[in-house]
């Protein structure tokens, strides 16, 4: 894939040179703006013949392993313990769900084969026979019913217990066949199964060796084997060669932490390893202009927001809230700020989910009714206050201080705060925030009710502010089958959201962005799924 | 006035009322900071689940019990397990400390070896490029800010030139910057402090004596130096391990070193009680002993200082 | 913690290190002038930095942002010192920056020295339990770690100025109660001073005529010292998140805001170091200076 390089950025021969050998510029456009520069057709085509062999060895690698530096090192590898990105990368690779999500946002068969709803509230699942765990026991239907039960299981304590809530419980009539009784009707289970919580964990060796080994020593069906870990250093797993999926292209995956942003972006610059996590928009474009080195992104299912507590004035004045999102020049913190790695939402369903409607416009910028509105509503100069940490979620701080700016723009007595992340936590809990906070709901299964619903419905933990038609019609589309239903239904949710102002002041939508080496061919599934499966991974081989 | 003896068990005493006054004021500030247990526990866990765990780790206490619990098992030597890694607090105080002793032992090694010879060179050539230049950087050294000194090793010799990883603890190449850092202040110091001691040395009508006697100028030099500047070298050297994890946590924060004074710091974050007991008490223990060790050595050699 | 001034950190009596002792009496006056002047001129800067600094240091636009040093950013302003990631420009932010440090700093000279100057008299008088509890507490804060002191008090009460100028202030107290503690000591001992007492004198008369103007010269000596100490302490505090908080500029802040973009925007992080290291050495060669004047006797213990 060819990154196309504007003129300006090839100022001298010797950068096109480069250029040419690090696969950014085609031979084509080489000879072409050779010939711009001033070299005669023949000297051009001499120079591109002589950079071929180093450009077809820069693009191609015989590594037959993986190294992957992501921003902070693994705390738990039993993945129904932990909901860290950093954690999630690595599950997602040892253990299998039912339901796979792949790049293209549908779901794919994993360990089921296939799956219907064969009644209202009954979803019978086909499972995927001949697959093995990675100590050689042979996977069952048992293990499927033990693991999603144990997710809610309240002896086991997991962290992941309010995933699967719709189930009421579970069968499984033979190996190969799981057939789950959801309490009502449950449109949205496969799409469940795809996401944390889903993973598969085996129940005869976890019964075995009790949750502390099996957190020492995972066992599961992915095509990662854990080999070894040391904290702070790296874990090292191997490619499974019995893999259901098929063995992928390198022979073994190391994941260390690198959790400065400067050193870790060198160390994929350097060739120090072969992929980065949370690639900052600042680095994007050095990456992308190295010659050894690429961008790849996939745009964040979910969207970065401010929390709205709507319970401390001036926030609970409905003219106040919608004076904060009109004031924002979301189009400046895009560009400016993430260097065009994001988007400008237009409501609280991101791109990518279902129901998402692409007719909505992106949300508005009018500073000047922003001011009014402030005036109108008989703002009384109560300070406005962000609490921000400090890399929750990217550049967070900042963002902060510019938003803070635009608001005192528009009247408002913006204030920010830096508070740490344990402070963060506990006020998230208690929902003490004094005012706004950073967020980054994640779209769980690419759709509405699994993030706007799940977050802002009613016992929610972003709950401050009611309105029952939006209640109603938010449980009404969770439990209905009928997606045209469901899609109004969230049309109308939207609407009074945004006419209300309440939940979130909704700023992008960015793009996770990994850093490659030019060798490395992967598409990057958002979600921080960092999966090296076959569909998605492979080394270029020369 | 007092024997060593006696003087040594007066300040033994002094010393134990010292730490107990630490411990408890880390004691009490620690707790004021908050509760850990929402950090332990994930956003929608129920209440009952933030009782069960405040209840295991005793934190249901009323404070005065907890104080009293807490001065009985530190008697015992026990500092309680650390709620972010789950292992007695003490183990991992001290697991992270071998790493800021590394660091402190090389910044002092690089800082002595650098230094004294920088010093005398300078007495020698007085006035001369080299002195001005080294006496400059001394000057720099001294009243630079630790963090700033940093930040600028790693700006000109990692970012720009290349030659040393910028953060981290691995190989020899990962210590330089954090050891230059740490030690510059004590390398400043030795170096002006040597400096001085030579040049008053040079000045000494023994050196013209031993000139006329044939017997090598620089042996003389050398021997008098040390004798002269010991004791200001010694009191720079132990002021400046005794503030070692001062100074260290502002270096280990640069530059991500995973040592006692980067542990101090999250835990304070992260609300680990334990183990910032843990660390505040070794540190003072460690201050503590190298004074008094310094102390003992000041009463050997300058027996004035005993009064 | 060391790095702050030429002599030994809080707590010791002052060891003088041994300077170009052939400059002491001829080139004084004139060095100290000029340390001293470029302290008045900080101050100035402080009063009067609205008047001074070229743009808004809490406003930037974001299409400026790091920008280096250059006369046409893409706001189409001069910006001497380049901007920082919000578009605000860095002269600007390190001349607000000079009141921040200025104020924390002398007002906290201004506690410890109170604080410092009370607990020492007190102990120097009474003597006896008070004394020791007091020399105690002393060695106490002496053996602690300082700055994880102030890290724990700050990450409780919160990083206001009040709060950053009463941990900055009681970082340094030690000193002068030292100072004076010996002071009265050695005073008592003097005859004279133990006759007026001994004739009913009162205590607060031997302090106005007898102690405070002896100990007058040490207190500048130190409190310059110390001034130098406590502007570092603050940057150090800001530096790691704990200082004076955004958008107020700070030196230390600015510092650790800019430690990110290094590699990108050296800038940031390294003019308002460079200030304060300046501000740093000259303040604390004036108090060498002037101890150098005004008390040789701090030489050499």
């Amino acid at each position: 894939m060819e990154h196309e390089v504007r003129q300006a950025d090839i100022p001298t021969v010797e950068a096109l040179v480069n250029a040419f050998e690090a696969g950014s510029v085609s031979r084509r456009a080489f000879l072409r703006r050779a010939g711009l520069l001033g070299l005669t057709a023949a000297a051009a085509g001499a120079l591109a013949d002589a950079a071929a062999p180093r450009r077809a060895r820069a693009q191609t690698t015989q590594k037959r392993d993986l190294v992957v530096a992501q921003g902070g090192d693994i705390s738990k590898f039993d993945p129904h313990f932990s909901t860290s990105s950093n954690d999630i990368r690595v599950s997602f690779n040892v253990f299998d769900t039912l339901t796979s999500r792949h790049p293209d946002q549908k779901l794919y068969p994993s360990l089921a084969t296939e799956w219907k709803a064969t009644g209202p509230t009954t979803w019978t699942f086909k499972l995927r026979s001949g697959v093995k765990w990675h100590n050689g026991d042979p996977f069952t239907a048992a293990d499927a019913k033990f693991s999603l039960e144990r997710t809610y299981d309240p002896a086991a304590k997991t962290m992941v217990g309010t995933v699967f809530t719709t189930i009421d419980r579970i069968e499984a009539p033979d190996p190969t066949t799981l057939v789950i009784h959801t309490k009502k009707s449950d449109p949205l289970l496969p799409d469940r199964l795809a996401f944390y919580g889903g993973q598969i964990v085996p129940r005869k060796y976890l019964e075995q060796v009790g949750p502390d080994t099996f957190n020492a020593k995972p066992v599961g069906t992915g095509p990662l084997r854990l080999l070894s870990w040391t904290k702070d250093d790296k874990a090292v797993f191997e490619a499974f060669p019995d893999y259901w999926g098929g063995k992928i292209d390198v022979d073994s995956v190391v994941f260390r932490p690198i959790p400065e942003t400067a050193p870790r972006v060198a160390a994929v610059l350097k060739g120090e390893v072969d992929a980065i996590t949370q690639l900052p928009s600042d680095h994007w474009d050095r990456v992308n202009q190295n010659p050894t080195t690429r961008g790849v992104g996939a745009l964040y299912a979910g969207l970065y927001v401010l929390g709205i507590n709507a319970k401390v004035p001036p926030l609970n004045n409905q003219m106040v809230r919608q004076a904060l999102s009109l004031s924002i020049d979301r189009e400046a913190i895009v560009k400016d700020l993430y260097r065009g790695r994001a988007i400008v939402p237009n409501g609280p369903i991101a791109q990518g989910d279902r129901h998402y409607d692409p007719s909505l416009p992106p949300l508005k910028y009018d500073p000047r009714a922003a001011r009014d509105l402030v005036k109108k509503s008989g703002y009384k100069n109560e300070p406005v206050v962000i609490e921000t940490t400090i890399g929750y979620v990217a550049q967070d701080k900042v963002m902060s201080e510019a938003i803070a700016g635009m608001w005192k723009d528009v009247g408002l007595n913006a204030v920010v705060e830096v508070v740490e992340y344990s402070v963060r936590a506990e006020k998230n809990r208690n929902k003490t925030f004094k005012g706004l906070w950073w967020s980054d709901p994640t779209s769980t299964l690419r759709d509405p009710d699994g993030m706007m619903w799940r977050l802002l419905g009613p016992g929610g933990p972003q709950d401050y502010f009611r309105d029952p038609e939006w209640d109603e019609l938010g449980n009404a589309a969770r439990f209905s089958l009928d997606e045209k239903f469901r899609g109004e239904a969230y049309r109308k949710m939207t609407k009074i959201m945004l006419e209300k102002a309440f939940g979130w002041v909704i700023i992008m939508q960015p793009y996770e962005d990994y850093g490659l080496q030019r060798y490395v061919d992967f598409t990057p599934n958002p979600n921080q799924q960092f999966e090296v499966r076959r569909f998605n991974f492979r080394m270029r081989r020369a | 006035m007092r024997g060593l003896g006696g003087f040594l068990a007066y300040r033994l005493l002094r010393t134990l009322v010292a730490l107990w006054l630490v411990s408890t004021v880390v004691f009490v500030v620690m707790r004021l900071s908050g509760d850990p247990v929402p950090l332990l526990l994930p956003p929608d866990a129920p209440i009952s689940e933030m009782e069960r765990v405040r209840h295991d780790l005793g934190l249901d206490q009323p404070l005065p019990v907890q104080y009293a619990v807490f001065l009985r098992n530190v008697v015992r030597g026990d500092f309680g397990r650390s709620i972010h890694f789950r292992q007695p607090a003490m183990d991992v105080a001290r697991s992270y400390l071998v790493a800021t002793f590394e660091l402190g032992l090389v910044a002092f090694a690089i800082a002595v070896v650098v230094a004294f010879p920088v010093g005398v060179i300078s007495a020698v050539r007085r006035n001369s490029l080299l002195d001005h230049t080294a006496m400059g950087f001394a000057l720099i050294g001294q009243s630079a800010p630790t963090f700033f000194i940093g930040i600028v090793l790693i700006l000109l010799l990692a970012l720009r030139l290349d030659l040393f990883p910028t953060s981290g603890r691995g190989d020899w190449r990962h210590l330089v910057l954090p050891a230059l850092t740490l030690g510059a202040f004590t390398m400043a110091s030795i170096a002006r402090i040597t400096r001085s001691a030579v040049l008053e040395v040079l000045r000494a009508d023994f050196v013209r004596t031993a000139r006329a006697k044939g017997v090598a100028e620089s042996w003389v030099i050398v021997k008098h130096t040390l004798r002269n500047a010991a004791l200001p070298i010694l009191t720079i050297t132990g002021l400046q391990f005794g503030t070692l994890l001062g100074g260290a946590v502002v270096t280990e924060t640069v530059f991500a070193w995973p040592g006692i004074g980067r542990l101090a710091i999250q835990s304070i974050y992260n609300r680990d009680y334990p183990v910032v007991q843990s660390t505040v008490f070794i540190a003072a223990v460690l201050f503590i002993v190298i004074n008094l060790c310094l102390d003992v050595l000041y009463g050997v050699l300058d027996p004035r200082a005993r009064a | 913690m060391p790095a702050a001034s030429t002599s030994a950190p809080a707590g010791a009596i002052p060891v003088a290190l041994p300077g170009p002792a052939t400059f002491r009496r001829a080139r004084v006056p004139w060095v100290l002038y000029a340390t001293a002047g470029f302290i008045g001129l900080l101050v100035v800067v402080a009063l009067s930095a609205p008047l001074l600094a070229p743009h808004d240091p809490e406003r930037g636009s974001l299409r400026a942002r790091l920008e280096a040093p250059t006369l046409e950013g893409a706001d189409g302003r001069v910006h001497v010192l380049g901007t920082d990631q919000l578009g605000r420009d860095v002269l600007s932010r390190i001349i607000f920056g000079t009141r921040v440090s200025l104020t924390i700093g002398f007002a906290a000279v201004a506690v410890g020295g109170l604080v410092g100057g009370l607990l020492g008299l007190v102990a120097g008088f009474r003597g006896g339990w008070t004394d020791e509890v007091i020399m105690t507490v002393a060695d106490a804060q002496l053996a602690f770690p300082f700055i994880l002191l102030a890290i724990g008090i700050i990450a409780v009460l919160g990083p206001s100025f009040p709060n950053l100028i009463v941990v900055v202030g009681l970082s340094g107290w030690v000193t002068y109660a030292r100072v004076l503690r010996a002071q009265v000591l050695s005073l008592r001992q003097r005859d004279f001073v133990s006759a007026i007492l001994g004739l009913g004198g009162s205590i607060p008369r031997v302090l106005l005529r007898h102690i405070l103007p002896n100990v007058a010269s040490t207190f500048m000596v130190i409190a310059t010292l110390e001034l130098a100490r406590a502007i570092v302490l603050e940057a150090t505090l800001s530096f790691l998140g704990l200082g004076i908080q955004p958008p107020t500029p700070s030196w230390g802040g600015m510092i650790h805001e800019g430690r990110e973009y290094l590699d990108s925007a050296w800038w940031i992080s390294v003019f308002p170091g460079v200030v304060l290291m300046l501000t740093s050495l000259v303040v604390s060669r004036t108090g060498d200076w002037l101890r150098d004047v005004l008390d040789p006797t701090l030489r050499g213990e």
